[in-house]
């Protein structure tokens, strides 16, 4: 009997752990953290204005880890923008986890 | 509006007809962008641009411009990738437009979300 309580207690830590922040990000840490993308991405249709006019891309939706790899290569100046560099390089790995979860979840 | 002063007038109704007829809220071909997609495109991004795998970005439902934008930059080299550039290299303007209309018409796809 012990030793299935103490697999039980094991388990349930486990996955009470698996829910916890981390590295793959907290959509609720997420959304409170977002404050600088609504005023472009939250927005529909909006265009940037420089340095060419096009829509700033839809995210709701968009898988996390593809958006942790675009924020970096914002962040590190491997996708040129200036809006977007100064922003990522504002961001932690942990608010680019989170703000990844949370636009992941979309459609 | 004097008809027989503004000769410039049949040319605008034409046009207006030609835009209407088109029905194209898109600059692409979608039918041409979804043939050039299972050709190019599909083995990462799915065939409707709802791709599973976490690695490539959902394309379905992206606005057109941004795709573009995106495809231009992979091809002048403004972004970096070994894969996307030697995607965008084989893709003409015109097959650019037409997979960004077809990618971009999804109805099931990426949203604005706030």
């Amino acid at each position: 009997m012990k030793r299935h309580a103490a697999s039980a207690l094991l388990v349930s830590f486990l996955l009470s752990a698996a829910g916890m922040a981390n590295a793959a990000g907290d959509a609720a840490a997420g959304q409170k953290k977002n404050a600088l993308c609504i005023g472009c991405h939250g927005i529909p249709g909006y265009k940037t204005a420089y340095p060419e006019v096009y829509s700033v891309p839809k995210l709701g939706g968009q898988h996390a880890e593809y958006i942790v790899k675009a924020l970096g290569e914002y962040k590190s100046g491997a996708r040129s923008h200036p809006s977007m560099h100064a922003i990522a390089a504002g961001l932690t790995e942990q608010d680019m986890a989170d703000l990844a979860a949370y636009y992941s979840l979309g459609n | 509006m004097k008809m027989t002063k503004l000769p410039m007038t049949k040319w605008f109704l034409l046009a207006a007809a030609a835009a209407v007829s088109c029905g194209a809220a898109y600059a692409g071909d979608q039918e041409a962008g979804k043939k050039k997609a299972a050709e190019v495109c599909v083995t990462c991004h799915g065939a409707d641009g709802n791709n599973a795998n976490p690695q490539f970005p959902r394309l379905a439902g992206q606005h057109e411009d941004y795709i573009l934008h995106a495809l231009h930059d992979y091809k002048s080299g403004a972004r970096k990738d070994p894969v996307m550039g030697a995607m965008a290299a084989s893709l003409s303007p015109e097959d650019m437009e037409n997979v960004a209309a077809w990618f971009s018409s999804q109805t099931t796809g990426l949203i604005t979300k706030r």
